[in-house]
């Protein structure tokens, strides 16, 4: 549910800050851009009171470990108590730009080297991520900011979850969050120790096939979530369509391997995928 | 890693000594179960000396199972049962890392394999247990510099169906390992014969080469001619039988003496049958023209001759064996491409297919069923060939 305030309560709440705009709000968070006394540009997000402190500090952890160009930077969370009611706040690096939902329009398939051009920095940005042993888990268009130069950038890691501690919840509801059309067929079952960095790579696979052949690759409009779950669970439809089907072996093959239903037959790594995508660019 | 390695059972050390010294064999598994801590010690230097590689397979199969041999090692108080495993706190843990820290850095293994129980279909106990074993050693081996093998001993509750091993093989390759020892546990039979069991052991073989690490098959025996073709880097080759496949039953305390070979002749591993015939007796039945087929011969068979009717020295059959194996494997291993090497295997078991079949042709039937199972790894691997394309597609894509 997205948490909306308005630009002038946020103003009144951080007078410190020059508000620009209200940005798409996220999963219990308000977005703003927002100017520094420096004049610096900043993404501001406003955290819903309800929401899960233990989440908010998983989110603060996966971003404070890491430093990517192809990763949203944090730059500080604060706790406050501003006009007596508790405010949890965080400052990310404001991302000029558009975001991968712009390049993704249904019918219309984006050239190889512009493909190439956007996914091998955002595939960098994942194994960044791989090495952190932090998995998104929501993996979509809208989470991929494009600055002005076409360099992607991976944001919102509110649904990440980090490997190397428990997650926090016990029940099957723990794997089943995220976005459902970018969802792998392990989100579907819902069980969270099925939960890897692989299950972002389904989601690449995705992007990556949107990218190629111009449509998503299971879901159709009207589709229910069931539908939507058989066909990612079960169809190898996707395989057949003619835009596929033209795609040079290479293209196919890791495409293939990134949409595969059991996690072992992924690719191992977004490492891997990267090295793939540079053969295919055709580096030494 | 790539070719032959010496898995050890009992009494392998000088064995595996004089083998490297006539040249075959890249390495060395050290086997706790039969090799003391300071036997170990001295055995890998010499081994080194022979520029063999070493690795130590700590063998947490059964993880209370021990014997004097095992106590020998400082890691030993850390055998205890699945359960109490479970439960281990990070301290324990901590401590189990430095005793492998101690035991690779000792015999300056060339990788460390972590330690883990027998996977088994449904106990995702022992699946996170030994996600926890392998974060301890991989620590370690990161810290020594060298590479971390996750042990994949797959029990049969998982090798006997395609939906557990995919199960078992998603969780399992999560693991951020440099590599693979694979163990795979077969039917009971001498040496695995079924198309379905072979053909699963190769795809699981295969899916763990597409991760792009290394993969050693452990407790390969004769089966290895196979496992280049599916992908694996390194084969470990013991002269047992019971090293021929991975077997739990080897870490089980043993309720009665089991029988042994007693005064059999030995057996005589022919290249060309991709097996064993009994020598002499089986042999001399046989018209010289296929006996000159059938005797394939190594630095260890001088004294094998077409006409001989003295008994053989067993272990020198042993080490004609292993040998005969390894030096086959150095063949087949000539190319780095699964698919030439799948179908080097393929050749050999054409041939291995046609004598038996010419044997047949003269009424000698051979003991221990040693033809029953040539024609179906022969079809496992054609099918691996052409089911199984984009897997090597896959593979020549990643390297």
């Amino acid at each position: 549910m997205p948490y909306v305030i308005p630009i002038s309560d946020a103003e009144l709440l951080f007078p410190d800050y020059t508000f620009i705009t209200a940005l798409t709000p996220g999963e219990q968070k308000a977005a703003f851009h927002v100017k520094d006394a420096d004049g610096r540009d900043l993404c501001l997000k406003i955290i819903a009171p309800d929401f899960s402190i233990d989440r908010l500090e998983r989110e603060i952890i996966a971003l404070q470990s890491l430093s990517h160009p192809n990763v949203v930077n944090l730059i500080e969370y604060t706790f406050s108590t501003k006009r007596g009611q508790p405010r949890h706040y965080i400052i990310e690096e404001f991302i000029e730009g558009t975001d991968l939902s712009d390049y993704l329009i249904a019918g219309q398939s984006l050239s190889e080297d512009r493909t190439l051009s956007i996914f091998i920095p955002l595939v960098e940005g994942l194994s960044a991520l791989g090495r952190s042993r932090i998995v998104h888990r929501d993996l979509k268009p809208s989470n991929i900011r494009i600055r002005s130069d076409e360099t992607p950038v991976i944001i919102d890691f509110g649904l990440a979850r980090l490997l190397n501690l428990p997650d926090l919840t016990a029940t099957a509801e723990g794997a089943a969050i995220g976005t459902p059309k970018y969802f792998a067929p392990e989100q579907f079952a819902g069980t969270k120790h099925d939960i890897d960095h692989r299950t972002d790579l389904f989601a690449l696979g995705i992007l990556l096939y949107m990218a190629l052949v111009g449509n998503h690759p299971f879901f159709q409009t009207g589709m229910s979530y069931q539908d939507l779950h058989d066909a990612v669970c079960n169809s190898q439809d996707h395989l057949s369509v003619d835009e596929y089907i033209r795609l040079s072996p290479q293209w196919k093959l890791l495409i293939g391997r990134l949409l595969e239903k059991h996690r072992s037959r992924r690719p191992s790594s977004a490492s891997q995928v990267a090295q793939i995508l540079q053969k295919i660019r055709g580096d030494s | 890693m790539r070719g032959p390695w010496h898995q050890f059972g009992d009494r392998s050390q000088r064995f595996a000594l004089e083998l490297l010294q006539s040249g075959a064999g890249v390495g060395v598994v050290i086997s706790p179960r039969d090799l003391s801590w300071d036997n170990a010690k001295d055995y890998s230097q010499q081994y080194h000396g022979l520029n063999a590689q070493v690795l130590i397979d700590q063998q947490f199969y059964i993880p209370d199972f021990s014997n004097p041999r095992m106590e020998s090692y400082p890691i030993s108080h850390h055998r205890i049962s699945i359960s109490q495993l479970c439960q281990i706190p990070d301290a324990k843990l901590r401590d189990l890392s430095n005793q492998l820290r101690i035991i690779n850095s000792e015999l300056s293994t060339e990788g460390l394999i972590a330690p883990a129980v027998v996977y088994e279909a449904g106990r995702q106990d022992i699946f996170q247990l030994n996600e926890r074993l392998f974060s301890a050693s991989k620590l370690v081996g990161d810290d020594l510099g060298i590479p971390t093998f996750a042990s994949v001993m797959l029990g049969q509750s998982i090798t006997t169906s395609d939906h557990t091993i995919d199960v078992a093989l998603s969780q399992i390759t999560s693991l951020q390992s440099d590599g693979w020892y694979l163990g795979f546990q077969f039917e009971d039979e001498r040496i695995p014969s079924s198309i379905d069991s072979v053909s699963r052991f190769c795809q699981v073989s295969l899916t763990l080469a597409c991760t792009g690490n290394p993969v050693l098959h452990a407790y390969a025996g004769p089966l290895a001619l196979l496992s280049f073709g599916a992908g694996v880097t390194g084969v470990c080759i013991g002269h047992f039988q019971n090293l021929w496949k991975f077997s739990p039953r080897r870490w089980q305390v043993r309720t009665s003496q089991q029988g042994g070979g007693g005064d059999a002749p030995p057996r005589f591993f022919s290249t060309n049958l991709w097996g064993t015939i009994i020598y002499p007796d089986e042999l001399v039945q046989l018209p010289l023209s296929l006996i000159n087929r059938i005797i394939t011969p190594s630095p260890f068979s001088s004294s094998v001759t077409p006409s001989a009717t003295v008994p053989w020295s067993r272990w020198e059959a042993n080490k004609h064996l292993v040998y005969s194996i390894c030096s086959t494997i150095d063949s087949i291993t000539s190319s780095n491409d699964p698919r030439a090497n799948a179908n080097s295997a393929i050749q050999i078991l054409d041939n291995a297919i046609s004598l038996h079949d010419d044997i047949k042709n003269h009424e000698v039937y051979l003991a221990d069923n040693t033809d029953a199972y040539q024609a179906n790894w022969r079809e496992a691997l054609i099918n691996l060939l052409s089911n199984n394309s984009s897997d090597y597609d896959y593979l020549d894509l990643i390297s």
